[in-house]
């Protein structure tokens, strides 16, 4: 990417660099929230006095990260090609992924630790952080093949798979190696949930979590930035990887004639039914093989069934219920209006991007650090500089949708070809003009993407924010519940949590479906 | 015409079902390319050329006729490794060098381009192209490119050579050049070619015969024999019988 080079630019170091003295100051006059936010030498004394702790905790959170960042991604890529070359396996994966996708892993983190032992809830939950990702970017990748060279192929008598090797696989790389990107700092994240959700002597969740009541806004930052550090840098590393590779993937000419849709149109209806129904059971299918593999007592583990009988028969339902509710009515609307913030934004920035390349260029260290910012590392930052109520939710939730929807407008505004751009201008339009007319319209399938895939994010800001900060919602119905050792109440929050993020994510796509199929335009994935 | 042709079609229909109206790409259409003959294949946007020649690869089905490859049906013949073929686009595989990509047929056929280093050296040399064999698509000009895939179609020592207006991206000098360069390519391996083609002067300049096509619904409607003695060179392009001959299918293609 362009925009990723302007990192290394002078003007990206000048900014940073005020940036640090700015903090300095600020932090020296005690300036935001009576001392809330230290001042960096601060932070570098303290993590100097801390220097025997960080090794074993690092260590800890990175071993998790790698182990699940390599099996997750290996599934994931395994899963895209079959993906790709069965369109009928894909569609019967679709509930599963899906709800891979949406389950917040906060939700998920208590589950994991009442049912797996040792290190594996980590593994497992860093693994779940990256599957979605180099999934999708694989799918994506290997449907976005030049039709071109794959006649070529078909022309001396080559199938669908010396396609797929010969010109599919390679060109899905540059894809896949932005997938692992983007899951590189997931892994991280997931990892650290797990660590936050329980056991364990080592970790950096495990060292945020017991430094969080001491009061020490020092070690807390710089717990926060180490662990951005890690997830920055691996972020970086792909980065650097990608931008050298991706040069000589591109065509040389553009191809205007789009791949056939691998949809698989001409079945049966009574097979895509039985598809669909299949998509539908899977994820349930999965969760209750789980338990019965795991052969985790039914007191604590429960079956789909079992939340049910929670929920809805068992005597102290109509009080569950009510919890539930209450809880829910806390969360949707906070959650709805940061969304709607930070894409908002996200979008009035993104399409601006082209007229103001250079405040682009300042702007981007700022997104990346933030982008690969662990948001539990983040969250206790955020609690000690704005406090606990509604406002720190809110900053959250803006924050975590912001910069991967920014990130997705950009990268789909960038794919307009020039010749596109260059067209209204030919005609004397203006900036604003060429923007109506191109960049607006080129942008909107990205924002739908964007909002499809950033409500699963959004919804775990929220119940981060809730579980660490303002003691209402899910995350602190969930966080209660773990307390008073209520398995049911945790099983029915992480279920109601994913059931809640696919359906929003449905919505978005019937409403996505409907407009783009009216303007001509294709869904982004 | 020769028994055993080179490329036949015959009878051959394809519609495409669109929304509304089905458009009718080829209609009855004949064609007989005799072994070792070089045909041209012209007409208006839209009159199936690009379709004919795609059936005859097997890249499209058609719903009617009989198509034959050297005797066989596209899919063997192709999978036989008797074909070879260069498209409007050079479609080159961008992380592929220029042996690799003239490569490429090779190892679709399952067999080992190592083997073939030789012939792909001397086919770089044919279409002048020393010193880029590790050059990348990227760093080549368009009229490279188009060298390149020319190399790769003839890589496999093809008895019969499709070209789907391989120099319609370039310009009108460097495609003189090309057309020499490929009828001395083309009269060193003694293949079956068939071209498709807008360009009236290349047509005649390159063919033994002209087939004529028109739009809606796609058709036949002329065979022309070109009868210059060759090897043609740029002369040919002054002599007021390659003026008479293009202006006879230039009426024949505006249907007078």
């Amino acid at each position: 990417m362009a925009s990723d080079r302007g990192f290394w630019r002078s003007p990206a170091l000048r900014n940073t660099l005020i940036l640090l003295v700015a903090w300095e100051i600020a932090g020296q006059l005690k300036l935001v929230a009576g001392g809330a936010l230290p001042p960096v030498s601060a932070i570098l004394f303290r993590f100097w006095a801390d220097r025997a702790d960080y090794p074993n905790h690092v260590a800890a959170t990175v071993w998790a990260s790698v182990a699940g960042f390599v099996i997750g991604n290996i599934i994931a890529v395994g899963a895209g090609v079959l993906f790709v070359l069965f369109p009928r396996l894909q569609r019967l994966a679709r509930g599963v992924n899906i709800a891979v996708f949406a389950l917040p892993p906060i939700a998920v983190a208590p589950i994991l630790v009442l049912t797996l032992q040792g290190m594996a809830p980590r593994v497992v939950m860093a693994a779940l952080g990256v599957y979605f990702v180099t999934m999708t970017a694989t799918v994506v990748g290997l449907s976005q093949y030049d039709t071109r060279s794959a006649d070529v192929v078909r022309a001396y008598g080559g199938g669908n798979w010396l396609v797929m090797k010969l010109v599919r696989l390679r060109g899905a790389v540059p894809d896949i190696l932005g997938g692992l990107r983007i899951a590189a700092p997931n892994a991280v994240l997931g990892a650290i949930l797990a660590e936050f959700g329980g056991g364990g002597r080592w970790g950096l969740g495990t060292y945020l979590l017991g430094s969080l009541g001491r009061g020490e806004p020092a070690r807390l930052w710089g717990i926060g930035l180490v662990a951005t550090l890690i997830a920055g840098l691996s972020y970086a590393v792909f980065a650097l990887v990608s931008a050298r590779i991706l040069g000589s993937t591109r065509s040389v000419t553009l191809n205007t004639a789009l791949p056939p849709s691998d949809a698989d149109t001409d079945a049966p209806p009574a097979l895509r039914l039985a598809l669909s129904a299949g998509a539908i059971a899977l994820p349930f299918v999965l969760w209750w093989a789980f338990i019965r593999v795991t052969g985790v007592p039914e007191m604590i583990a429960k079956t789909p069934w079992g939340v049910i009988d929670y929920l809805f028969l068992a005597d102290t339902s109509a009080l569950a219920r009510a919890k539930l509710m209450g809880a829910l009515t806390q969360t949707l609307p906070i959650t709805a209006l940061g969304m709607v913030a930070g894409l908002g934004f996200a979008f009035l920035l993104a399409i601006s991007a082209r007229m103001i390349p250079g405040f682009i260029r300042a702007f981007m260290p700022i997104a990346l650090v933030t982008q690969t910012m662990p948001l539990v590392a983040l969250t206790p930052l955020l609690v000690l500089m704005l406090g606990r109520g509604l406002s720190v939710t809110l900053w959250i939730t803006i924050s975590v949708t912001f910069f991967p929807a920014f990130v997705l407008l950009v990268q789909g505004i960038q794919r307009v070809p020039q010749s596109v751009l260059d067209l209204p201008r030919a005609y004397g339009a203006s900036a604003w003009k060429e923007l109506r007319m191109v960049s607006i319209p080129a942008a909107l399938p990205y924002l739908f993407a964007a909002t499809r895939l950033t409500v699963p994010r959004a919804l775990l800001g929220v119940m981060i924010a809730e579980w660490l900060a303002t003691g209402s919602g899910l995350g602190n119905l969930l966080n209660q519940s773990r307390g008073y050792l209520d398995y049911g109440m945790i099983w029915t929050v992480a279920s109601a949590s994913v059931c809640l993020s696919v359906a929003f994510y449905y919505a978005v796509l019937a409403v996505e479906r409907r407009t783009l199929t009216r303007l001509g335009m294709q869904v982004v994935e | 015409m020769s028994p055993t042709p080179g490329i036949s079609l015959s009878g051959v229909c394809k519609t495409y079902r669109g929304r509304g109206a089905d458009v009718v790409a080829l209609q009855d259409m004949n064609l007989d390319c005799p072994p070792g003959s070089f045909t041209a294949l012209i007409g208006p946007s839209g009159c199936g050329k690009s379709t004919a020649m795609r059936i005859a690869l097997g890249l499209e089905d058609h719903d009617a006729g009989n198509v034959r490859i050297a005797g066989q049906a596209p899919a063997t013949a192709t999978a036989s490794g008797i074909t070879g073929v260069a498209f409007q686009d050079a479609a080159l595989l961008p992380w592929r060098t220029v042996a690799r990509n003239i490569a490429l047929p090779l190892e679709v056929l399952g067999r080992d381009p190592a083997r073939y280093s030789h012939e792909i050296a001397k086919l770089i040399d044919l279409v002048g192209l020393e010193g880029y064999e590790s050059a990348l698509p990227g760093q080549l000009s368009g009229g490279m490119r188009q060298r390149v895939s020319i190399a790769r179609a003839l890589i496999t020592s093809p008895e019969v050579l499709f070209m789907d207006e391989p120099f319609g991206a370039l310009d009108q000098i460097r495609r003189r050049q090309m057309n020499v360069e490929l009828q001395r390519i083309w009269l060193e391996t003694k293949s079956t070619a068939l071209l498709v083609t807008h360009g009236i002067d290349e047509a005649v300049f390159l063919a033994d015969y002209v087939v004529v096509m028109h739009a809606n619904p796609g058709r036949v409607v002329e065979v022309i024999e070109v009868p210059f003695a060759r090897p043609r060179n740029d002369e040919l392009y002054a002599s007021p019988e390659f003026h008479a001959l293009t202006d006879r299918i230039a009426r024949v293609l505006h249907g007078q």
